[in-house]
Order: C-alpha cells, then structure tokens, then sequence
C-alpha cells in the first residue's frame, strides 16, 4: 500500500549517544536505529563511539563490539559472518548489504544502520520477514517432474545446462532485493518481489524440471510478476552479485514467447 | 491483526493469467509510435510552412491522414497502459482504484476518439 | 515463576535444529505422517550447514573407480580408530543411495563432460585401501552445503513440515530417565512453549563457540549438548576438537579443503610445499589434524610467513582463472573480502582454525542417544535421539575427514526419521507431563533475565574462549591441560555473577547469548577435561607428552557429566570393533600413515 508519510509511532526520536573512552585513536560514530515494541517508546536514532582500532574491519563486527562491550540491549540478526547465511541483511548507509562482507572503511562519515526498509520491525534492526518467506514459499521453489527418476542413479543435466541454474541457486535469501525495490515496497502484498522470482526463475530453467507451464501460469499475473518495472535496484542491491531484474526479464520474454 | 496463514496471503486469489498482453501491447505501441513520431516529425519538418494552410493541406492526403490516426490512437492507447501501471502502482484502495481506472479509461477514449475525429474532419472538410 | 505462562504443544516428534540433520529428520518425518515440529533460532536457510563448501563424500565412481567398502576404509584409518566401525561401515554403504536422493530432490550439483555430478578428490580419500586417490567428494562447485541446506528446505516445504521459527530451544522435559519434550521461548514473542512429544531429536550442531577463532557462526553454541549435560546425561569424545588447516588469517573464516582438493598447495616462508615431508604420498590431502599439525609445527620453527611468521600461505594461482571461477568461486570472494587477497594473483593467508566437533551426545545408528546404566554401555535413553553434528555415533572418531559431515548430516537425518517411523505411531497418545515439566527451563531463564551480577555475558564468554584457545590447541600437554582445567573453572565461577542488561522478552538477544553460553560453558569443561585426562595421542587430540596412540589403554569413548557447579565425571565407552552385516571386514588397526 503506497504510503507516503510516516505513522504517528514511526517518527523518529534523538536517541542516546555512547561516548567512546577518551584514550581512543580511531573514533568513528555508528547511529544505529532502535526500537523497543516493549518500552512504548517511538523509534530513535542512537549513537555509539567505536575506537576502530580494537575493532575487526567488517560493520557486523563493529555491531558485535557494541554489543559486547557498550550496549547488550542492542539487537540484530548475525550468524556465519561470512556472507552466506544472510541473516545480517541491514541498511548501511542507505545501501541494503549484510554487515559481514560491508567493511566499515567503505562508508564515508559516519556510519548510518537501519533496517531493511520498508519492513515491519520487530525490535532494532530485527525486521519480520515472514511475508518474505511465504513469497519464497509461494513459487514452489523444489524439483517437480513426472518422469520418474532413475531409480540407483542421478538425472542427468548437462555441463553448459547446470551452469545456467549454478549462479541463481547460490541466492542466500538475504532480502536486500526485495526490500530495495520501490515497487515492492508499495505491493509487497501482491508484487512477490526479485527474491521469490529470482527463485522461481532458478526452477524454470533447470533442465530437470518437468512443470515450467504451470510454474509460468502461476507467475503469469499483473502483480505476482508485472510489477517489475526494470527499476534494478535488486541487482544493484544484491551481496550476492546475483541479478534478479534478468531473470525477471527472461521470465517475461518466456512468458511472450509461448503465445507465439 | 490477520489470523490468515502467510502463505494463504500471499497466494490470495492465485495469478490472474493475464499481464502478457499489457506488457506486450506496451512494447508494441512503444515501436510504433518510435516509428511514427519519427514520421510525423519529418513530415512537418518538410513541410513548406507550418501555418494551418500547409498542415490541412498535408493532412488531407490520405496517408497522412491514416497515418496520423494511427499516431493519435497509438498515443493514446499506450498512454492508457502507462497510466494503468501507475495507479496499479500506487492506488491502494479497491474502490478508489476501480474508480479512478473507470475515469482514466473514460478520458483516454475520449482524447482518443476526439483526436481521431479532429483529424479526419480535416481531411474530410474542403480543401482550403 | 507464574509470571510465565506455558504454551502447550503435542506432536509425535520434535526436533530441535533446522540444519543438515534436523531438516531431513523433519521432512522425512512429515512425510511419514507423524505430526512434526522443527524449532529452531535461526530460520532454516541460515543454519550453518550453510557455510559447508567443498562437498559431500559418497562412493558414486563418477570420475573412476570406486567401493564403499574403500571409503570405509579411510574413514576408519581418518578416524584413527575411535571410530565405531557398524556406524560407519552404515554410512558409506548408504551413501551413494543418500547423495542420488538429494540429486533427485534437485540439488544443483557440478557436472562432469557427460552430465554425472561432478566429485572431487579429499583429503583422506583414497582408493584400494590407501593406494590410490580418490575422486569422491560431490560439488556443487564451492558452496555445496549451501546447495544441500536450501534443497533440504525445499523438500520440507514441499512436505508442508510445520517449523516454529526463531524459537530457542531452553531444556528438555526429562522424567524418570525418560525425554518427555523440550520448552523453547519464541524470539520475536517472547513467550515460553511446552512441547510434548514421543520422540525430541536434537540436531543443534556443534559448539565451535566455545574457542576464539572458529570457523563456525556465532550461532554454533552447542545448545542440545548443554541440554544433554543438565539432563543429567553424558557427551562423549569432547577433547576431539577438529582444528580446519586452512582458516583465512585473522578472520577465520573457512577456505574449503577442496581448494586442496583442486591443486592448491600450501607453501612457508622459504616457499617450500613442506606437506611433502609430513605425507609423502597424500601431501596436501592428507587428513586436517595431519595437515594441522604439519603447519603448527612449520610456524613453531620460524618458518612462519607475514610479519610475525604466524600464518602460512595457500597458493592456488597455478590453477588459472577459469578453473578457479568455475571450481572456486565462492572462496575466490570469500578471500577478496576478508583477506584482500586475488587469488589467481597471491597466496591466501591461512591458520588452523577450529572447525568441528567430533564429539557430542553419544548416539547409536539410528540417532537414539545412549549412556552407561548399571554398567551396560549402549543403553537407551527414551524418547531422546539425536543427529549430525550435535551427535558423536561415533562416525568420526578422533578425526573427521572432510566432505564426510554433509554425509553423516542425510545419512542419519534420513535413519533418525525411519527409525522414528518404525518405533512411533502416529497419533499415539501421550501421558500428562510431570508437575514441574519446564520448570527448570523456566527457572534459568527468569535467572538470566533479571542477572544483576557485575561481568557482562561477553567478558566471560571472551574469557572461556581465550582458555580454550590457548590449553586446547592444536597440540596439547597434561600441564597445559590441567591449568587449563583450573582457569575454566575460575571463569565457570564468573558466570554466577553474571549481568544481563536487556530485561525485555521479545528478541532479548542478551538473553538468548547468555543461555547459549551456559550451554558452551559445559561443553568447554568437558572438553578441557577430557582432554586432559586422555593421556594419548589420537587423532585431532595431540598430546606432546604421550607422542603414541595407545590402543590397549585407550581405545575407548570418553564420556563426561558436567554438572550445574561445573564438576566432571569421566568414564567410558568401548569403540564397537565390530561391523554391522558380512558385507565388509573390520579394519584392524594399524599406524597411521598418509
């Protein structure tokens, strides 16, 4: 739903500012956004000095710092630090990125993190992504066939045709695409958004797949597939160096080319 | 709050099997009217004047006259498309956007059929 | 305590974990139709079987000839004979059936020229018993645990399996010896859950955690073993800590064996491949605690390289480009990021790093966990099970070869479900919980919550990783050993004065890490003590004062109770010296040379 102005209890506050000791060298300022479903508080904006110089190159790391040493209460996602888990997913200096593979030195100034936008937050930089998981769900992202497999060996696929899935299949559901795009911002209720088409795309092209009508018939919709409008912020986005807004592209041309 | 399941929202009333024609019809109007705006701008360019003498003049051959029917249906044809998108886009309330979309397809007609009819009561109407 | 209300759940089976293990535990579950849960803290995809890269071993012969029975083989010699030969003789032999199945679910694997899937050669693999290398290891070019993760996902969505999503899992509902279920506070509600169920599997992977620099994610705290431990119950083989050979300096973070696999090569600071002198035969694809070891020593006698000499470089430039970007590529951008590195260009720096737990909550084959009472050693506790990592069954022993745990992860994944299957009937009725069932969940976590000590959650777990770094390395003496022993109890002593600042209940992230490190607190005294009082060396455990693997005194499994004032008990286990069926012989043992 296209909204233009914040709700009342998403304006945002002066927050805190966490001073760095005063031996530090390298100080750099993190400000950071929070919000406490708890406290009935409006969101704000804190501010923590970090002294760079005992602290790891990557943005989650300077978070983890935070974290441990200044302020417990500050709450994100993280698991692998190293990129492929795609839990720290986090707007970092108005760019959508994972925390882990975004170096601190790369932001010039100080350092601004939010959370994904246009997401329902849960608690500081913990957006709900349920919505996000059900659009994945949604495109039936598993091998359908009718053939029946050899039963003591695998199907085969060709070099060149497993190549074209390989790239796609790496897609660590981070949501920087989805979120990074207008258009799913304003129908994220209907528009299933470059992830989950990235997804389906992954299917559609797999050599193996035996069910690519019915996948394009489900996808075959003014919303669920028609909103892209090329805009490219998902691959723009993407940590991966995945790009959605191609395979949204061929899903489309795929789509023209079968009435023909 | 919803009780829904997620993926029952998002699956809601499943694909509506239609968007290839839009997205196509899109593309199509776009070359033509590439096509025939190139034309139209030639043509006027080559024209010996622009006062309304030479432009009735020039409208009144049969091919400018199609051709220039076709630019104003075309036109208005993809502008509806356009303008489609658009309030899909950022018209969230049922109603409000069935309404507006009534409207816009109501004014695009309407442009349509008065720009075609102007054209061809030029080049209908006694030559100058 | 009646702040906290329960919410009640029944199912036939629960499990804990949504990685390798507890995913295909669950969908095959859904599949059989026993009504199934899967909590977990993490949503699926981010487990960290995620992190996996090289590949998953089977004897497919794909790219030459190949036996089960050699595979066997090698994991018993990688094991070096700590490893219970039934168990591992069930998993190669369900191997290639296991790998063609995740094929068959549609798992983007690498190819070969006539579109088989594509194996690469491993550290520790070999053919004809040792003779030859083997090609063995199926890729999905260098993120195949990636690959693996999100197909199995898949499958569990496609088998409509029910998941309770960033919930973690706090203790279980032990009765008379029995599992009765588990209590898990949902995250993002903070609310307290009740799960009863015939059957709780723990797939909860490792505890890498507990040491400084791990491969491992932030999330690899070994919750079921911490569970197990307040259940009363033992882990077994905790000192067998794998240390990865090739851990990016500074960063740790994993650069895949396959990378060796593929023709890298390790060099020191005179540019010498010093894994020639250390394995003639199977150099740089010599097993990890083999390669570990080698590169300790070459940087204790200064041949080190960067500006302390602490590290050691792994050339994989002769490759070439293409062969990097089609094989590698996801350690090709792992090492751009974290070590600035362009590999077709420069070495990559490297450290072992610690990597995998071989030990864990002692299982039999079909994931039912199992303890010593009244002396027998393979009894059954009911209703609990567990699989993968978070399991010791023991397939690894005291060394694990690589591409071996994505293996273990389907093998006992699948066999945990169809044991289940077997054993439960769905819709069997369930006996009321005990009175006080998830009150000891609820007590720990109304402790921590409202912790008003003076050390922060991340001071002590700092200091109980710094121990272990330092007496629970690579190579291990008793006195090194036994201080280590001395200073993790001082540091277990800290953590009753623990703080929590964050009093919140929904996504009370200092909550959940101060529960984790309680469950890797545990694991670490076990760890440090069972090391200690292994006076042998044996695999991954290397002891400079016992230098032999002494199979008469200890050729045994380590079992160890920790319990809540941090004291251990140790006693043990035979290996099974046995096979499961005639199919193959036992590997007698034997020295261990690569």
């Amino acid at each position: 739903m296209a909204q233009f102005r914040l709700p009342e209890n998403s304006k945002i506050r002066p927050g805190k500012t966490y001073k760095a000791a005063a031996d530090a060298k390298d100080v750099r300022s993190f400000r950071i956004y929070r919000f406490d479903p708890e406290s009935g508080a409006t969101p704000s904006v804190d501010t923590y000095e970090v002294d760079m110089g005992k602290c790891g190159p990557m943005v989650l790391d300077a978070l983890i710092k935070i974290k441990n040493e200044i302020d417990p209460t500050l709450t994100f996602r993280r698991s692998c630090r190293e990129g492929i888990c795609g839990s720290c997913a986090m707007n970092i200096d108005g760019v959508n990125t994972l925390a882990c593979t975004r170096a601190s030195s790369e932001v010039k100034g100080d350092v601004k993190i939010y959370p994904l936008p246009h997401m329902p937050v849960i608690k500081d930089l913990v957006p709900d992504l349920t919505n996000f998981y059900a659009q994945y769900a949604s495109v039936k992202p598993w091998l359908q066939t009718r053939t029946p497999a050899p039963p003591d060996s695998e199907r085969l696929q060709s070099k060149e045709d497993q190549e074209k899935i390989d790239r796609p299949s790496a897609c660590i559901l981070c949501a920087c695409c989805s979120t990074s795009c207008p258009s799913y911002w304003w129908n994220s209720d209907r528009y299933l958004g470059p992830a989950a088409l990235l997804a389906a795309h992954r299917w559609i092209i797999d050599t193996r797949d035996e069910a690519t009508g019915e996948r394009l018939d489900a996808l075959e919709d003014p919303f669920r597939l028609y909103r892209c409008h090329t805009i490219m912020n998902c691959a723009e986005a993407c940590p991966k160096d995945l790009n959605p807004a191609k395979a949204i592209a061929d899903i489309k041309k795929m789509i023209a080319e079968r009435q023909h | 709050m919803s009780l829904r399941s997620p993926l029952s929202k998002v699956l809601g009333r499943g694909s509506a099997k239609n968007g290839v024609g839009h997205w196509w019809a899109q593309r199509v109007t776009a070359s033509a009217l590439i096509l025939l705006t190139a034309w139209f701008v030639i043509a006027l360019l080559s024209l010996p004047a622009l006062d309304y003498a030479s432009v009735a003049a020039w409208v009144h051959a049969p091919l400018s006259a199609v051709l220039l029917s076709l630019l104003v249906g075309t036109l208005v044809y993809h502008s509806q498309l356009g303008v489609q998108v658009v309030v899909e886009d950022y018209v969230a309330s049922k109603g409000i956007k069935v309404l507006t979309m009534l409207i816009v397809n109501f004014v695009h007609v309407l442009l349509g059929a008065l720009g075609v009819f102007a054209v061809l009561r030029v080049a209908f109407g006694a030559a100058v | 305590m009646s702040a906290y209300q329960f919410i009640d759940h029944t199912f036939d089976v629960v499990v804990v974990g949504a990685g390798g293990a507890g995913l295909r535990a669950t969908f095959g579950l859904a599949n059989s139709g026993l009504s199934t849960a899967c909590i977990t803290k993490v949503f699926p995809t981010r487990s960290h079987t995620v992190a996996a890269q090289g590949g998953i071993s089977a004897a497919l012969g794909n790219m030459g000839e190949d036996d089960w029975r050699w595979h066997m083989f090698d994991t018993v010699k990688g094991s070096d004979w700590l490893g219970d030969q039934d168990a591992i003789e069930f998993m190669c032999k369900e191997a290639p059936a296991a790998i063609i199945e995740l094929e068959h679910y549609g798992l983007p694997f690498s190819r070969t020229e006539d579109g088989r899937i594509y194996q690469r050669p491993f550290g520790g693999m070999t053919t004809h018993y040792g003779k030859g290398t083997a090609q063995r290891t199926c890729a999905a070019a260098d993120r195949t645990g990636h690959a693996m993760l999100h197909t199995l996902y898949q499958q569990a969505l496609k088998n409509e399996a029910q998941f309770f999503i960033e919930y973690f899992a706090v203790d279980l509902i032990m009765e008379n010896g029995e599992c009765r279920g588990v209590v898990a506070i949902d995250m993002a509600e903070g609310t307290i859950h009740r799960f009863r169920a015939h059957k709780v599997i723990l797939a909860t992977g490792g505890y890498g955690r507990a040491y400084f620099s791990c491969t491992s994610a932030h999330t690899c705290t070994g919750d079921g073993g911490g569970m197990v431990l307040r259940a009363g119950l033992p882990l077994q083989d905790l000192e067998f800590v794998q240390f990865h050979p090739t851990g990016i300096y500074g960063a740790g973070c994993l650069i895949t064996e396959g990378a060796r696999g593929e023709g890298g090569i390790l060099r020191n600071s005179k540019g010498e491949a010093f894994m020639e002198r250390y394995a003639p035969s199977a150099k740089n694809l010599a097993s990890r605690d083999v390669v570990s070891r080698a590169m300790t020593i070459e940087i204790r006698e200064g041949r080190g390289v960067g500006a302390h000499q602490d590290h050691i470089f792994l050339h994989l430039e002769h490759l070439g480009a293409a062969t990097l970007a089609e094989r590698l590529p996801g350690i090709s951008e792992t090492a751009k990021i974290f070590a600035g590195v362009d590999v077709t260009k420069q070495p990559i720096p490297v450290l072992p790093t610690v990597h995998y737990n071989m030990g864990g909550i002692p299982a039999n084959i079909h994931g039912e966990v199992v303890t010593i009472r009244n002396g027998v050693s393979d009894t059954v506790v009911p209703g609990l099970m567990a699989v993968g990592e978070a399991a010791c069954v023991s397939v690894h022993g005291a060394n694990r070869l690589g591409s071996n745990s994505l293996l273990d992860l389907v093998v006992f994944g699948r066999e945990a479900a169809r044991h289940c299957e077997e054993t439960v009937k769905p819709g069997t009725r369930h006996r009321p919980l005990p009175a006080d069932a998830g009150d000891l969940a609820v007590s720990r976590i109304d402790r921590f919550r409202n912790a008003k000590g003076s050390r922060k959650t991340a001071e002590i777990r700092l200091d109980m990783q710094r121990v272990m770094q330092n007496h629970a390395a690579v190579f291990r003496t008793g006195e090194s050993l036994q201080e280590g022993v001395k200073k993790l109890d001082a540091v277990y002593d800290t953590f009753g004065d623990v703080s929590v600042a964050d009093r919140g209940l929904v996504w009370n992230t200092d909550l959940i890490e101060t529960l984790e490190l309680d469950n890797l607190l545990g694991q670490a005294l076990g760890t440090m003590n069972s090391a200690a009082n292994r006076e042998e060396s044996r695999g991954a455990h290397a002891r400079e004062d016992f230098k032999d693997r002494d199979d008469v005194k200890w050729m045994k499994h380590t079992l160890s109770w920790v319990d809540e004032k941090g004291d251990v008990k140790i006693d043990y286990r035979p290996v099974h010296l046995n096979t499961l069926t005639n199919d193959v012989e036992v590997v007698p043992p034997k020295a261990r040379v690569y």
